[in-house]
C-alpha cells in the first residue's frame, strides 16, 4: 500500500533535495559566515577567547572540501583573536580539515551533521596537530551553541550547553552584529 | 546507534597459530623479497625470541640480513634514520619488527624512509603524504594488546623539534601480521594482564564509541569474548599455547576493530595519564576503563548492556533484566580488574599507582581535552566532566 507522504519538519532532510547546483555557492556562503563568525565570536565569547589564547601566534588554518574548495582561511593574530582571511591560504597552513568531498562539507555547514559526527563518518581528513584541531571543534560548537536557534544546534553538536538567556542574547548578539557589519563592510 | 556511512579497511594478512612464523620466509617470497632486516629491542632479544624467528629460516634457503636489537621504549627519527642506514649498508629488501608498540612504530617510520629513499623522516609527516607502496613489511608481536601490527598510524618523537611526529597512511599497514604464540608465552603476568586490559579497551570502544560500524562490532564482540575466556587462563596457566594464542588474536582483532572505529574518553584520559606520570599505556587503559563507561551510561546503556554477552556469557546475559545488563558489564569489568589486582597489583584508581598526585587531577583533564579521541567518545566532554571522571577513579 502507497504510504502517503508525511511533512515532519524534524526530520526534514535538505540533502536528499535536488539542489545539486545550489551546493556550491551555499558552502561557499556558509564558509564564509563560518570564518566571520569566528572572527567575532573570538572578540566576543571568554570561552573561546580562553581556547584561543592556547593557539601559538600566527597558527593558521583552514577548512576546505577537497578537491578545489570551497574554503575558509583563519589566523591567530597577535592581539590574541581569529581573524578570518578569506579562501585563499597565503602560506601552508599549520593545520587543515578538509572534506573529502563538497556533499560532506554541505552536511556539515548546513547543520545535518556535526564535526564530530562527520569525523566519525570518515568525512574529514584532519592535517596537523590534533590538539589544535580539538581546540577549533570545540570553538566551532561554542560559535554554533550562541549563534544558532536551539532546534538547530542539537543536530549538530553532541550536548547542548547550558547557556543562560541573557548569554545566548548578549553573545549571540554581539556575534550577530559584528559578523553582518563585517559582511556589509568587508 | 546506527551509522549512516562508514569505512572498513584492513589489507593484513594474519598469519596465526602454531609454526607460524615458519610462514615468514614463503610470504616474503610471494612479495619477491629476500633479504629481510629484524628490527627488535634488547629486552625481545634477551628473551630468546629472535631465536625463535631466525630458527623459522632455517631450511628455507633465505637468512635474514641484518637484525637491528636496540630500539628504545620510546623511539625517535634519530633512531629511525640509524636503523635506516643500516638497512641500506646490508642490502636489505625487506623488514620483520619483532616487538611491541615502539618497535612497530619504528619499523613503520624506518619503512617509509627506505622505500622513499630519503633521509628526512619530518618530511613524510601528516595525513595521506605517502603515494606509493612500502617495502615489504611483516610484524612479530610480542606482547598481546596495543594492535599496532594492524594499524594505519605511527608516532615518532622528532628530538630536534620536541614534538612527536603523526604519521597516518594506508602504505604503512604491514602486509602480515604473524601470531605465533611461542612469542608471548613468557610474557610476565603483571605485563599479559596489562596488554590483555589495553586490547579489551580497544575493543570496548570501538563497540561503544561514535565510529562504531557492524564490520568493526564483529571484530569488537569476538576480542571482548576471548579474552574474557582466556585471560585468568593466561594467568592460572603461562604457557599454555592455545590461550596465549587466542589472546594474541582477541589484540589483533581488537586492533583491527579500533583502527577503524576509533577510541574514546577511556584513551583521551589514558593518553594524559601516560605522558604526565610516565605510567604503562595498559594500565593507565585498566584504570579509567569502568569510570568512563559509568559515565557514558546514561546514554550508551543499552550499547554497553550488549557487552554483557561476551563479557560474562549467555547464562548471565540471558537472566539479566535488559535494563540492568548495561550496569552488569560494567560490574563485570571492575570484577575482572579487581581479579587482575589481586593476582598482579594492577592499580585500579589513581591512588593505588602510587604516582599520581590529587593536584595534577586539573591538568590530566586539560590534556585529555586535547586528546583527538575525545572527539570519538559518543557523550560530550568538557573540563568539569573530564575531572569528575578523574576525581571518581582518584
Amino acid at each position: 500500500m502507497k504510504q502517503l507522504p508525511q511533512l515532519n519538519l524534524g526530520d526534514f532532510n535538505i540533502g536528499s533535495l535536488n539542489i545539486g547546483s545550489l551546493k556550491r555557492p551555499y558552502v561557499a556562503l556558509m564558509m564564509d559566515v563560518i570564518g566571520r563568525g569566528l572572527e567575532a565570536a573570538s572578540q566576543v565569547d571568554s570561552t573561546i577567547q580562553r581556547e584561543v589564547q592556547k593557539l601559538p601566534d600566527g597558527f593558521m588554518f583552514d577548512m576546505r572540501a577537497l578537491p578545489s574548495g570551497p574554503s575558509l582561511v583563519m589566523e591567530k593574530t597577535a592581539d590574541g583573536n581569529l581573524s578570518y582571511i578569506g579562501s585563499e591560504a597565503p602560506r601552508k597552513p599549520d593545520m587543515s580539515l578538509k572534506f573529502k568531498h563538497l556533499n560532506h562539507a554541505f552536511l556539515v555547514v548546513s547543520f545535518q551533521e556535526g564535526t564530530a559526527r562527520a569525523l566519525a563518518n570518515d568525512r574529514i581528513l584532519l592535517d596537523g596537530e590534533v590538539a589544535h584541531a580539538m581546540k577549533l571543534v570545540r570553538c566551532l560548537n561554542r560559535m554554533e551553541s550562541l549563534i544558532l536557534p536551539k532546534f538547530v544546534a542539537v543536530r549538530a553538536l553532541k550536548r547542548y550547553p547550558q547557556l543562560s538567556l541573557k548569554q545566548k542574547l548578549s553573545d549571540g548578539g554581539k556575534i550577530y552584529s559584528r559578523l553582518a557589519k563585517n559582511l556589509v563592510w568587508g | 546507534m546506527t551509522k549512516s556511512y562508514y569505512e572498513f579497511f584492513c589489507p593484513v594478512k594474519i598469519v596465526a597459530g602454531n609454526a607460524a612464523l615458519e610462514h615468514i620466509p614463503h610470504e616474503l617470497l610471494t612479495l619477491a623479497a629476500s633479504r629481510p632486516m629484524i628490527i627488535t629491542d634488547k629486552g625481545v632479544r634477551g628473551a630468546g625470541l629472535i631465536d625463535h624467528v631466525l630458527g623459522a629460516f632455517a631450511e628455507s634457503g633465505m637468512d635474514v640480513v641484518e637484525i637491528y636489537d636496540d630500539v628504545p621504549p620510546d623511539s625517535s627519527t634519530t633512531v629511525v634514520t640509524q636503523i635506516a642506514k643500516l638497512y641500506r649498508d646490508s642490502g636489505c629488501d625487506s623488514i620483520i619488527a619483532v616487538g611491541g608498540g615502539s618497535v612497530i612504530d619504528t619499523s613503520k617510520g624506518v619503512n617509509i624512509l627506505v622505500s622513499e629513499d630519503g633521509d628526512d623522516l619530518t618530511a613524510f609527516s601528516g595525513v595521506g603524504v605517502l603515494t606509493k607502496p612500502l617495502k615489504p613489511f611483516f610484524v612479530v608481536p610480542t606482547t598481546a594488546g596495543t594492535g599496532s601490527e594492524v594499524t594505519l598510524v605511527a608516532v615518532i618523537a622528532d628530538p630536534e623539534q620536541g614534538v612527536k611526529l603523526p604519521f597516518t597512511s594506508y602504505f604503512l599497514l604491514p602486509n602480515a601480521a604473524v601470531l605465533d604464540p611461542r612469542m608471548t608465552l613468557t610474557l610476565p603476568a603483571h605485563i599479559t594482564a596489562m596488554t590483555a586490559m589495553d586490547a579489551m579497551t580497544h575493543a570496548v570502544e570501538a563497540f561503544t564509541g561514535m565510529g562504531k560500524n557492524p564490520i568493526s562490532d564483529a571484530y569488537a564482540v569476538s576480542a571482548i569474548k576471548k579474552i574474557s575466556e582466556n585471560l585468568m587462563q593466561v594467568l592460572n596457566t603461562p604457557d599454555d599455547a592455545d590461550a596465549r594464542l587466542e589472546l594474541a588474536q582477541a589484540s589483533t582483532m581488537a586492533g583491527i576493530a579500533f583502527s577503524n572505529s576509533m577510541v574514546g574518553l577511556v584513551h583521551s584520559l589514558g593518553h594524559s595519564l601516560g605522558a604526565l606520570c610516565h605510567l604503562p599505556h595498559g594500565l593507565c587503559m585498566n584504570l579509567f576503563l569502568p569510570y568512563v563507561l559509568e559515565y557514558n551510561l546514561a546514554e550508551r546503556g543499552d550499547v554497553i548492556g550488549e557487552l554483557l554477552l561476551p563479557l560474562a556469557g549467555a547464562e548471565v546475559y540471558a537472566r539479566t533484566p535488559p535494563a540492568e545488563r548495561g550496569r552488569a558489564a560494567i560490574n563485570t569489568l571492575r570484577e575482572i580488574r579487581d581479579e587482575l589486582y589481586r593476582r598482579c597489583k594492577l592499580p585500579r584508581s589513581l591512588s593505588e599507582t602510587g604516582k599520581v598526585s590529587r593536584d595534577q587531577i586539573q591538568k590530566l583533564a586539560e590534556m585529555a581535552l586535547d586528546d583527538g579521541s575525545i572527539i570519538f567518545n559518543p557523550v560530550e566532554v568538557d573540563l568539569d566532566d573530564a575531572i569528575s571522571v578523574l576525581e571518581k577513579a582518584w
